[in-house]
Formats: structure tokens, C-alpha cells, sequence
């Protein structure tokens, strides 16, 4: 059993203040992402798991043991570093199996080892080859296999694909999704893709500025996201956020939206005011299909082939990102009629938290 | 690339550049061509004042007589003495500081690295004094050892700063890497960086050498006698008795700079790549 | 065996808090005992009349006020200071040279290599071939002289000429240092940006001075460094081509230093101590200013 608990964990560089006290539960058997924007901490977070960060107050417990004092070697983790850190000056087999020599594991149990996770990872026939001469991918997988030797609870790994190309990171994805089936150990993987932790994880932790902004499967952070923050960086292309009055009204909360038209949405609200209504690029109608219509003049449309993506002036001078339909014909000069769906909004209030959001599974 | 590569020149100025470089080489080591023909030119030439011209012969026998005639042969056996042992030394005392430096972040860390490097810097003058004292209370006056010593010493300033600077190099990952493995400080330093610092050790090495071969200031002051004198000193000592007998002087200097020379062409990529460390960006 | 136990526990708790100094101490002990400590003693012993061997006499600052009486130690101040200005020539010299030897043609390497050689030669091979050099009646130099102005001149033993001719003896190996520096700087410009400036019409002197030299920055930093060092430690070319004459006239601190406290003169340490101390001085200023410009660097990684 390893699960992974943090209380009140924070973290300060001197006087700068990096972690503002986490609490985290990760599961047994988990594979939780740590997402958010560069400089949010969640690489820290990663290190200080790892211990290669002192944790400034709180407590951390691997497995049930407060961990918080002890040493990296101890503490039962195995780590996959964004440069894969792979010793220039020795062949994969030994890289693979360094961290046992050195902890006085005999040769033969090194070797039963060393080749059972070469096999693993078809690293069998570079067992000889030098770093220098290996593929990013195949970097990538000595790497790990150094973490799969030790047999370790937990895995933690630091953006292991971001120097890989577009084409190797989706096969890499698929190899760790892949090892988490096999081994059933707990991972921690720290990414700042959104893509990498929708199709990768169990559980998604969105961290900014040092605290956790919303933790939750990844359909759950999609559709009920908590916040703004969370909202727009969940989902590609990003979510429209339009400024606009919304009134308590009988059967839900009335919002009007920039050009007039109004939509009522299901759900209370306590006051009126002005607010932001989210609502998602794939959710809006290129076709005028909705509960209520914004007018607008097409700027630019993005034909990917598979969907057309087009930016709409509203008349208030707000843009609006709109999912099409591939063969859609509009181009920029265009009038264009966006509907937009009650049942897909979201409303979050002048602080930026969530009133209202949308269910489409209603 | 600046200036301009001469291939993209006019054929005249090709020419031109190709003519140049080797007279302007010529008039460059003028003073070296010189003292090489000087070494070889026989005495009945310089007694004749035959001083520019052809030489009426080859005279290797001049640097037989250097070494027949005078201990420079002891001279350039107590350099290597010297020289060799603070190599080793200093190479491997800034190894252990230079990782120590570089690899944890301790509070006084920069202060002692700047302590190091200043050091580095300081005219030999303030330390002439107090350390010439010391050696001879030690009883190494007129050793080798108190001029091993004392080079080690200094020369583990230079050293440290380039050591650091090269383990900063270095992707900390691998270091970090090891210690979440398990692995103990002391041999991540012998098992992961010491092997990454082969290109360091020999640009230091053959530096070192050259530095410490070609020191002429403690050799005279922490040295007296003829049995512990490097060649430097005994070079200027023999300049003394062969007044006038340029052929001589000529031959024992080149004699005394051959070893530092002969590094420099056979490492010539490391010591270079010691020599402009910081010279250029990153 | 308990005991044992509970120490290797310690260790591995505190490993990381131990492991630097342990490393650290061979070589700082070293230095704190050849360098850092001497430099304390030196400064020490320059309030002292004190011949090496008897007691030590504490006489204050006696042998500050002798100096400011003493007109060699004028002479030598003045001597190290057309020293500094002049050895500073290196850099110019050292970045023509480079310009001129940054090419690719056949050979160039050794071209490089040879020009670069004065700088391997110790500097008592040096001198002795500027002694040869700039010898009346049959040195190079004064040949050449004596064929271009009709008359002859000793250089060496000339009091108007002896430092400068020390000088440029230094100057030989220095800007081969500087040259070396600068080559290195040239091989990695960043080419895109000159093609961009190409592109932008910038050629030649301009090119130079606000595309390239900005880029050498570095270069001249460590060549600024190692020269105005190198010229203050000035000791070798002077002890071997002249000792400081004649009359005294090409002395400079870092020998004159050396004169009084172990020479024929007798040893007068503390006198030598404090001369030592004023140089000291001097010399710190520029490695202020180094340390200085390396700590902002240093915080900019």
C-alpha cells in the first residue's frame, strides 16, 4: 500500500513564499497529474514528494509513514527528470542498474533486474549503447526503466515528455498509460499540457500560484470546473468567458447577453450583477442552434480540415471562439449567428467562482 | 562569422592574405627565430661577429655543452620534481572543493568561492614574507616539497574557480538523480562526476603544468641551492656565468622552455579550453 | 555495535549537511594556510623592523612614513603605472591579431598555434630574449636602430627607455593571451545576428563596434582581468633584464618588495612587508571591481 497524503504542506525560498499549504490525498494505485501553468509550483510540489526539496512545514506520508524528515533514498520513490538525467558515461545497462550497484544489490539480482525491465520497455537490444547514442524516445524509456528497477511505491515523474516531438509524445503517453496498467503502482506525474493530464490521469490536481485551484477526475474537471482559472485552462481550445448582467429570475438566473438577447440558465443565484458566463468553443452553434443567439461578424476562420474554428466580433467588441463543422463555408467579413445553449453555459460570479454550471448530461 | 571570410574576397587579396600570414608570423616570433638560430650558431661565429649571418654551421654541440657543462640536466629533473606532484595535487584538492562548490548551496558557499577566487588574484609580494617563514621553520627551505606545497596551495585558487565552474556545467539532474537512488554523496562525486570531469582534469593539468614549470619568483625564494633548483631559476643563475656566451644562453633556454611547449602542442585543445573558460557566453 | 549503528544514522541524516565541508577541506585548508593567513601575517609584519631571523621590533607605521621618503618607492609607483597603461595594449593587440588570423584557410591552425607560443615560454625565456634582443652591437634590435637613425641605443641601460623596453617584452607573451581570448570569442559569435546586421547594412568598423564587441564582452572582461593582473605582478622580465636598473630606474613594487627584504641589501622584511602591503592595496581595487562584476553575474544565473 502506498498511498500518498500531504497536510498543510508549504514551502519558502527565503523570504518568497512557493507552496501555500497543500492538502492532498493520492490513492493507492493512482496515477495523479499535477497541472497548471510554468512557475504555479507544481514541480516544487513534485520535489518536495521526492525530497529533493526540504519541506517547510506540514507533514507528508508515504504509505502510512511520516516521511517529511527523511531522505530521498528512503522514501521508497523512484523519479523520471524532464532531462532523463541518464549518465553520459555509462551504457544503458548501466544506468539501468546504477542505483542498485551502488546500494549493494549482488550482481546476479542486478542483472535478473536490469533485463526484466529492458524487456519491458524493448530496451533489450541498446543494453550496451551509450545515452549519446539513443533516440529521445528510447532516452525517455531507459529512464524509466532506472525508476522500474527499484521496484519502487511510488513513481514520480517531472514533464518526462516535453523534449520529445509532437508524434513521440502521444506514443510515450500511451507506453506510461500503458506501465501504470501493468505495474499498478501509485504515479505522480507533473505536466504542463492539459492534454497530457486529460487523457492520462485518474486524478488532476490544477495548482496556481502555490495552492490548489481544484483536484478531480478529468470529465469532472471539464464540466464542473470550480473557477475561472480552472475553467480556462481545462479544455482546448480555451473556454469564451463574456462579460454580462445576470438577475435572480423565477426557474433559474436570467443573464443578458452582449447584443441584448437573453438566456435563462437552471439554478439560483442570490444577487444580481454583473458576471462572467463561460461557455465552451465545441458547445457553440455556428448555426444559430441554441436557447438564445449572439450576432457577430466572423474575423478569422481556421479550417483543421476535421472542424473549422472561427473568431466572432460580438457587437460590444468581445470575441468569441466558435467549433465548426469541417466543411463550414463562412469566411472573415461575414455575418455569423452563434447560439448558444443554456444547458452548456457556465456562470461564475464577480470573484470568479462557479454560480452555475452547465450539465450536459442533463 | 567576423570578418569576413577572405574566400569571398577578390583573388588578389586571397593572394595577398596567404603572402601576409607568414611574414607577419616571421616578424611575430622574430625574437624566438632568433634565439633558435643564436642556440645553434657555433662559437667561432659569435667571436667573429658572425651575429645575423648564415650560420657557418650547425652547432648541436652547444646544447651538448649546455648539458655536459653546466646542471641543467639537475635543473630540469628538480622542475619535473616540481612540477609534476602539484599537478596531481592541485587537480585533485579542486576537484573536492570545486564538487563542494558547485553541488550544495551551504550559506557561506559564494564567500568561500570568492575567497578562492580572489586569493587567485593577490600579488605574490603579501605572501612572500610569511611564507618563505614557514618553510623554513617546517624545514623545507631549499626543498622541492616547500615549493610543491606552496604551489598546491595556490594554484588549488585557479583551479577551484575552474572546477566549479565546469561541475555547474554539469546537469544537476544527475546528481539529483543519484540521491533519489540511494546513492551516497561521496560516490556520487567518485562514480557520476569524477568521470564527467576528464576534459577539466586535463586542460588543468596541462595549465598547471605550464604555470607552475614556468614560475620563476618562488623558485628563487623559497629555493638557495643548485640540488633543489628548478630550471627557471637556474637558467637566470647559468645567464650569470656564460657573460656573453649567447650561444649558450641561447641553447639552455630553449632547452628550459621545451617541456611546457612540447604540453602545449600535444594538448593544445585543452589548454586552450582552460585558458578562455568565461571567455565566451554559456 | 549499537553505537555504530546510531552513527551511521547520523550520517545519512545529515549527510548533506556535512558532505560540502568535508570535501571542501583539504583545499581550503591549504589555502587558508598558504595564502589567506600569510596575507594577515604580511600586514602584521609590515609594523615591524624585523630582519627574518631575531626578534620582531613593533615600530607602527615606521615603515610607511620611510616609504613616503623613499624616492625609489616614487619610482616604482610611477614605473607600475606606465606599466598598467601600457600593458593594457594587449587587448587592441590581442583583438587585431585575431581578426586577423580568424579565417579559414589551410594552415591556419598552426598559424594560430605559433602565434599563440610566446605565451607558453616562462617568462625568464622571455627576457633572456629581449636581453639578446636589445643587446648594443650585436642584438637585433639595436641593429635595426642604428641601420634606420644612424645612432645606437642600449635600451636596457638607458633610463629613458629601460621600462618601456620591459614593456614590450611583456607585451610579446600578454597579447598572445589576448589574442587566444579573443579567437575563442570570435569562434562562437552568434552568427544569425551577424547576418542580420549584414542584412541591416552594417559592415566593417560598425559592424565591429555595435555587433561584435558587445558579443566579445566576455572576452575582454577575462583579457581586462588577466592584464591589469599581469601587469602589476610584473616581477620575472624585470629580476632577469635588468633588476631594476640602471640607478634604479625600471624598479617596480612587486621587485623592489623582493629587494629589500631578501637581497644583498640585507633582509629588511618588515620594510618589504609594507611595500608588499601597498601593492597589495593597489591590486585589490581591480579585484574589487572584478568580484564585484562576477557576484552580479553569478546572481544572474
Amino acid at each position: 500500500m502506498a498511498e500518498v497524503s500531504l497536510s498543510k504542506v508549504t514551502k519558502e525560498f527565503g523570504a518568497v513564499s512557493v507552496i501555500k499549504g497543500i492538502d492532498l490525498q493520492i490513492a493507492d494505485g493512482e496515477f495523479c497529474v499535477f497541472v497548471g501553468p510554468s512557475g504555479c509550483g507544481k514541480s516544487t510540489l513534485l520535489r518536495m514528494v521526492a525530497g529533493l526539496e526540504e519541506i517547510s512545514s506540514g507533514a507528508l506520508r508515504i504509505g502510512g509513514r511520516d516521511m517529511t524528515q527523511v531522505g530521498p533514498s528512503d522514501r521508497g520513490v523512484a523519479m523520471v527528470f524532464q532531462s532523463y538525467a541518464l549518465y553520459p558515461h555509462m551504457t544503458v545497462a548501466e544506468n539501468i542498474g546504477f542505483g542498485l550497484r551502488m546500494t549493494g544489490h549482488d550482481k546476479a539480482e542486478i542483472a535478473k533486474r536490469t533485463s526484466a525491465a529492458a524487456k519491458m520497455l524493448q530496451l533489450d537490444h541498446l543494453l550496451d549503447r551509450k545515452p549519446g547514442q539513443l533516440s529521445g524516445g528510447q532516452r525517455q524509456r531507459v529512464a524509466i526503466g532506472r525508476a522500474i528497477v527499484r521496484n519502487p511505491d511510488v513513481f514520480l515523474f517531472d514533464e518526462p515528455l516535453s523534449n520529445l516531438d509532437a508524434a513521440l509524445r502521444v506514443q510515450m503517453r500511451g507506453e506510461i498509460s500503458r506501465l501504470h496498467q501493468d505495474l499498478g503502482a501509485t504515479m505522480i506525474y507533473v505536466t504542463h499540457d492539459q492534454v497530457e493530464a486529460m487523457t492520462m490521469a485518474d486524478k488532476i490536481v490544477v495548482l496556481s500560484a502555490g495552492h490548489i485551484e481544484q483536484v478531480g477526475s478529468p470529465l469532472e474537471l471539464y464540466h464542473r470546473p470550480r473557477n475561472l482559472f480552472v475553467a480556462g485552462f481545462i479544455g482546448s481550445p480555451k473556454m469564451n468567458f463574456l462579460t454580462v448582467e445576470a438577475r435572480p429570475a423565477p426557474g433559474g438566473a436570467e443573464v443578458t447577453l452582449p447584443g441584448g438577447a437573453v438566456v435563462t440558465l437552471a439554478g439560483q443565484i442570490a444577487v444580481a450583477g454583473q458576471m462572467t458566463l463561460g461557455l465552451r468553443p465545441e458547445h457553440a452553434s455556428a448555426t444559430g442552434v441554441g436557447d438564445a443567439v449572439l450576432e457577430g461578424t466572423v474575423k478569422l476562420a481556421e479550417h483543421l480540415g476535421s472542424e473549422t474554428l472561427f473568431f466572432v466580433a460580438l457587437s460590444d467588441g468581445s470575441e468569441i471562439a466558435v467549433k465548426a463543422d469541417g466543411l463550414a463555408s463562412e469566411r472573415p467579413g461575414d455575418r455569423m449567428r452563434v447560439g448558444v445553449p443554456a444547458r452548456a453555459c457556465h456562470l461564475f460570479d464577480a470573484a470568479g467562482q462557479a454560480l452555475i454550471n452547465g450539465d450536459l448530461t442533463r | 562569422m567576423f570578418p569576413t571570410p577572405i574566400q569571398k574576397a577578390s583573388p588578389a587579396a586571397r593572394i595577398g592574405y596567404q603572402v601576409l600570414l607568414p611574414v607577419a608570423l616571421m616578424i611575430w616570433l622574430i625574437p624566438l627565430i632568433g634565439v633558435a638560430v643564436t642556440s645553434l650558431r657555433p662559437a667561432s661565429d659569435l667571436a667573429a661577429g658572425n651575429y645575423f649571418g648564415i650560420p657557418s654551421g650547425l652547432a648541436f654541440e652547444n646544447y651538448a655543452a649546455v648539458f655536459r657543462d653546466s646542471p641543467i640536466g639537475w635543473y630540469i629533473l628538480n622542475s619535473f620534481k616540481v612540477t609534476v606532484p602539484t599537478v596531481i595535487g592541485a587537480v585533485a584538492l579542486s576537484c573536492l572543493t570545486g564538487f563542494a562548490l558547485a553541488v550544495y548551496g551551504f550559506r557561506a558557499n559564494l564567500w568561500v568561492f570568492f575567497a578562492f577566487v580572489a586569493g587567485n588574484f593577490i600579488p605574490f609580494q603579501i605572501l612572500m614574507v610569511p611564507v618563505r617563514d614557514m618553510t623554513l621553520r617546517a624545514g623545507m627551505y631549499d626543498t622541492t616539497l616547500g615549493l610543491v606545497l606552496f604551489h598546491i596551495a595556490f594554484q588549488t585558487g585557479f583551479c577551484t574557480l575552474f572546477m566549479r565552474n565546469f561541475i555547474k556545467g554539469l546537469p544537476f539532474a544527475l546528481i539529483e538523480s543519484a540521491r533519489v537512488e540511494g546513492v551516497s554523496e561521496w560516490r556520487i562525486f567518485r562514480h557520476i562526476v569524477l568521470p564527467l570531469m576528464r576534459p577539466a582534469i586535463a586542460a588543468l593539468s596541462v595549465l598547471v603544468f605550464t604555470f607552475v614549470w614556468n614560475d620563476y619568483f618562488w623558485a628563487t625564494v623559497l629555493v638557495q641551492g643548485q640540488h633543489a633548483m628548478p630550471v627557471t631559476a637556474g637558467l637566470y643563475s647559468l645567464n650569470g656565468q656564460w657573460v656573453a656566451a649567447w650561444h649558450l644562453v641561447s641553447a639552455g633556454s630553449i632547452v628550459a622552455a621545451l617541456p611546457p611547449v612540447l604540453m602545449f602542442f600535444l594538448m593544445q585543445r585543452h589548454f586552450i579550453a582552460g585558458l578562455t573558460l568565461g571567455a565566451t557566453k554559456g | 555495535m549499537s553505537d555504530t549503528a546510531r552513527s551511521a544514522g547520523f550520517w545519512k541524516r545529515n549527510q548533506l549537511k556535512i558532505a560540502p565541508w568535508a570535501f571542501l577541506a583539504p583545499g581550503a585548508i591549504m589555502f587558508l594556510l598558504y595564502v589567506l593567513i600569510p596575507i594577515v601575517q604580511s600586514v602584521w609584519i609590515s609594523f615591524h623592523d624585523w630582519d627574518g631571523l631575531g626578534d620582531k621590533v613593533w615600530i607602527g607605521l615606521g615603515n610607511y612614513v620611510e616609504l613616503l621618503d623613499d624616492d625609489t618607492f616614487y619610482v616604482a609607483l610611477k614605473n607600475n603605472l606606465i606599466w598598467l597603461a601600457l600593458y593594457l595594449l594587449a587587448i587592441p593587440m590581442g583583438l587585431a591579431t585575431a581578426l586577423f588570423l580568424n579565417q579559414t584557410v589551410w594552415g591556419i591552425r598552426l598559424y594560430k598555434s605559433l602565434f599563440f607560443f610566446p605565451f607558453v615560454i616562462s617568462q625568464v625565456v622571455v627576457g633572456l630574449m629581449f636581453t639578446w634582443f636589445y643587446a648594443p652591437d650585436f642584438g637585433l634590435f639595436s641593429q635595426l636602430i642604428k641601420w634606420l637613425t644612424g645612432t645606437e641605443i642600449a635600451v636596457l641601460a638607458d633610463e629613458r627607455f629601460v621600462t618601456l623596453g620591459i614593456i614590450v617584452a611583456g607585451l610579446w607573451p600578454q597579447t598572445a593571451y589576448c589574442m587566444i581570448l579573443y579567437l575563442t570569442g570570435l569562434n562562437n559569435l552568434n552568427p544569425e545576428q551577424i547576418e542580420a546586421a549584414r542584412m541591416d547594412n552594417a559592415r566593417g568598423w560598425r559592424l565591429l563596434w555595435h555587433v561584435i564587441l558587445p558579443q566579445l564582452a566576455p572576452a575582454t572582461f577575462i583579457a581586462m582581468v588577466v592584464t591589469v593582473i599581469g601587469a602589476l605582478r610584473s616581477f620575472d622580465l624585470v629580476s632577469i633584464m635588468t633588476a631594476g636598473g640602471p640607478y634604479g630606474s625600471s624598479q617596480v613594487l612587486s621587485y623592489f618588495m623582493y629587494e629589500q627584504a631578501l637581497s644583498e641589501y640585507g633582509y629588511r622584511m618588515g620594510y618589504g612587508a609594507a611595500i608588499a602591503v601597498v601593492l597589495f592595496l593597489i591590486m585589490m581595487v581591480f579585484i574589487t571591481l572584478f568580484i564585484v562584476r562576477m557576484i552580479a553575474q553569478e546572481r544572474n544565473r
